[in-house]
């Protein structure tokens, strides 16, 4: 925006007008995150009192407690797990179905709303409909195949079973991302392919892929970090008894854990400063290799 | 064009102010409760009990024309709106408090100091209420809660069950042993079908009762970890045999609950508080099929004890109108609306003798069996921050669950533990 002093008068009004267009937004931000996340930082130096009183500082000992911790490097470990299978796979499943779903076809709009709909289920809801699906005992998923699997509570595998879920959830949105990026892409491009004798597939890989390849961009950073942020799926999926929740407890499940359950808000607060990081430093290489691969047209 | 501007601006200032206003609104007060004119804002978290307490409140309104407003939700929201109410003054003027919150609570003075009126109160019989309950909410002489109920323990069987295999219904007489060898007749080798199931988490309402019953301790009259008296230990091996022997797996309880194991006849007996009574009423399956009678005695003593707490009805210390929410305690604590508490099913009462009317109010359940509980109690164990070493403890008894660990080593461990934890309370 021009300097408003230099400027004319219409400069001057635009300037003025645009901040105040801007103003809800950042104050929300300002009040909701960023302000929230600073307090966080502040309060992991801290042995928090009960209701916000009597804090001491305590330096760094939340965070040399924190690296000696097991439990929050198995969290750590668990929520990779989780964000490396639900990230692809929903990508892809969402990328097939986006493309499948942007020809003409019959039923379109039915189809699209049903790939939609877990978008518009409460994450509650869907967790404790699938949480019942994946039973051992009364299941649908094991009565069907006729199996024995503790798909939840087996440690080795409930945090696929979760990471399942999550795909499930989110397919619908990454989905309508990439059909409104794929409207965007001009028919005469696939119309010249054509007549040049390239195929479908061909098409797809040589004309879709990178010409989509900003929304992909896109919908990867926002899905990294959502996935690393997972909670509720967990919290409700897995009850407090079962065995495998050392092997699927996240790291946000661990802050939720330390702060609100245990009441030590100050080591939950270090918890997730260390989320906070390791988002950063994936983003920030995302942001960096993001120019190897994505075509700004 | 200048009015689109003039609209818009009107917009936007609406937008800006309206975000002010939400976000300010809760430190304007200065630490007091949300100013509703004339009406006391409740909060529970049992849903079950919601329409029965909301008869008593409807009494309370007719009888004194203060109004009243009720919310139910379930426990982790309920703590955690009310930390965040506390920490940021806004908080309801009359709610529940619990053995393993109240001393954060009372030692940061949250609450509202009852003593005057407690001793000032013409219609509450303060001696009629158990005096561990009482000393509970009592903080440094100083009394921040009014008891609402208590509950104890006893052991739920499916009848069909027992009459297949040919046993005899249980009649409150049996001891811990011939528990176990009916729970093993029960159980079939196909896994169809089970003796008993218990979870880690259902401390109070059964492996706790076992460790009291054979003469051990959870915490020590020196609080300390009562998981080192051999006592415990020998009842935590009992235990151990029941998980192996007569209990599905670790998995399948934890997955499905072994209150929904019983109810969907897979499991023959489980032991459960009273406060899942209500809810049981109403489940087809167990009017049909199922029935209660005491927790078995140690052989050796003769005795069968059922642990028991019992909730507290408090007020917010920043509440605009504490002498109308002592009202509403006082009345929540008057005989009658104590005995209406146990004729509307909602609980059995803390004050004594009052909860006979709850026992008669199933009569498809022997109820009986809860209120004979009382003879012999031991109040839920706790120390002045019992949740920080308690869900470490349940936490640790997953291993042995699962087979990781052997009890003895559990128990060690839970002593430490425990010990620590203990170490560190500061208040």
């Amino acid at each position: 925006m021009a300097n408003p002093k230099k400027g004319t008068s219409q400069e001057r009004n635009e300037f003025v007008w645009g901040w105040i267009f801007i103003l809800p937004t950042m104050i929300g931000l300002i009040v909701l995150n960023i302000y929230p996340i600073f307090k966080t930082i502040y309060e992991s130096f801290f042995k928090t009192g009960d209701f916000g009183r009597g804090n001491i500082f305590i330096g760094v000992e939340n965070y040399a407690k924190l690296f000696g911790d097991a439990e929050v490097w198995q969290a750590l470990i668990n929520t990779f797990k989780y964000a490396i299978v639900e990230v692809p796979f929903s990508i892809v499943i969402s990328l097939v179905l986006a493309v499948l779903l942007n020809r003409k076809m019959k039923g379109r709009a039915v189809y699209r709303t049903i790939f939609f709909l877990p978008m518009v289920a409460a994450p509650a809801a869907i967790a404790m409909v699938w949480r019942w699906l994946f039973n051992a005992e009364f299941g649908l998923l094991n009565h069907i195949f006729g199996t024995k699997i503790n798909w939840v509570s087996n440690p080795s595998i409930a945090i696929f079973s979760i990471a399942i879920i999550g795909i499930w959830s989110i397919i619908g949105y990454n989905m309508v991302l990439f059909i409104s990026g794929l409207q965007e892409i001009p028919g005469d491009y696939y119309e010249a392919a054509s007549i040049d004798g390239a195929t479908g597939i061909k098409q797809f890989w040589h004309i879709t892929c990178p010409l989509l390849s900003p929304t992909i961009f896109f919908v990867m950073i926002t899905r990294v970090i959502g996935g690393l942020q997972v909670f509720d799926l967990i919290y409700m999926v897995i009850d407090k008894n079962n065995p495998a929740l050392y092997k699927t407890q996240s790291l946000v499940y661990l802050f939720y854990q330390n702060s609100f359950v245990e009441n030590n808000k100050g080591y939950g607060s270090t918890i997730v400063v260390l989320l906070l990081a390791i988002i950063m430093i994936i983003t920030v290489f995302q942001m960096w290799g993001q120019k190897k691969w994505v075509h700004y047209s | 064009m200048k009015i689109k501007r003039l609209i818009a601006a009107g917009l936007t200032a609406t937008m800006v102010v309206g975000m002010l206003t939400a976000c300010g609104g809760g430190s304007s007060d200065g630490g007091g409760s949300k100013k509703k004119g004339d009406t006391l804002t409740v909060a529970i978290w049992d849903t079950n009990q919601q329409d029965g307490l909301k008869q008593i409140m409807d009494d309370f309104t007719a009888e004194t024309g203060i109004k009243t407003e009720l919310q139910a939700m379930d426990w982790n929201a309920y703590w955690t709106l009310l930390e965040a109410g506390a920490t940021g003054g806004e908080m309801p003027d009359v709610f529940w408090m619990h053995s393993n919150e109240a001393v954060k609570y009372m030692a940061n003075d949250i609450l509202l100091d009852l003593t005057d009126y407690v001793a000032k109160s013409e219609k509450l019989e303060m001696d009629k209420f158990p005096q561990e309950l009482k000393d509970m909410y009592t903080w440094k002489d100083k009394v921040y809660a009014v008891p609402k109920d208590r509950d104890t323990i006893a052991m739920w069987y499916n009848k069909k069950m027992f009459d297949d295999a040919g046993i005899a219904y249980p009649d409150g007489s049996w001891t811990w042993d011939e528990f176990y060898e009916i729970a093993q007749k029960l159980t079939k080798d196909d896994g169809s079908q089970y003796g008993f199931a218990c979870n880690p988490s259902n401390e109070q309402d059964t492996w706790m009762n076992i460790v009291y019953t054979m003469g051990g301790t959870i915490v020590t009259d020196d609080n300390k970890s009562g998981f080192d008296d051999p006592n415990t230990i020998k009842a935590m091996e009992f235990l151990d045999k029941c998980i192996k022997n007569v209990m599905p797996d670790a998995n399948t309880m934890s997955e499905t609950g072994t209150d929904v194991l019983f109810q969907s006849g897979k499991v023959a007996m489980i032991s459960q508080g009273s406060w899942m009574v209500a809810g049981f009423k109403e489940n087809d399956y167990m009017v049909e099929n199922c029935d209660v009678t005491r927790l078995p005695k140690d052989a050796t003593t003769g005795k069968s004890v059922s642990l028991y707490n019992g909730l507290g009805w408090s007020a917010s210390a920043g509440t605009s109108m504490p002498d109308e929410a002592f009202q509403l305690i006082e009345w929540f604590g008057t005989k009658e609306m104590q005995e209406k508490q146990s004729e509307l099913g909602v609980t059995m009462a803390a004050y004594d003798g009052a909860s006979e009317a709850w026992a008669g109010g199933a009569e498809m359940y022997n109820l009986q069996a809860y209120i004979d509980a009382m003879e012999d109690t031991v109040f839920r164990p706790h120390t002045n921050s019992t949740l920080a070493w308690w869900n470490p403890m349940v936490e640790e008894l997953k291993k042995p669950w699962n087979g990781e660990e052997s009890m003895a080593d559990a128990c060690k461990n839970i002593t430490s533990i425990m010990n620590e934890k203990i170490a560190e309370e500061d208040y």
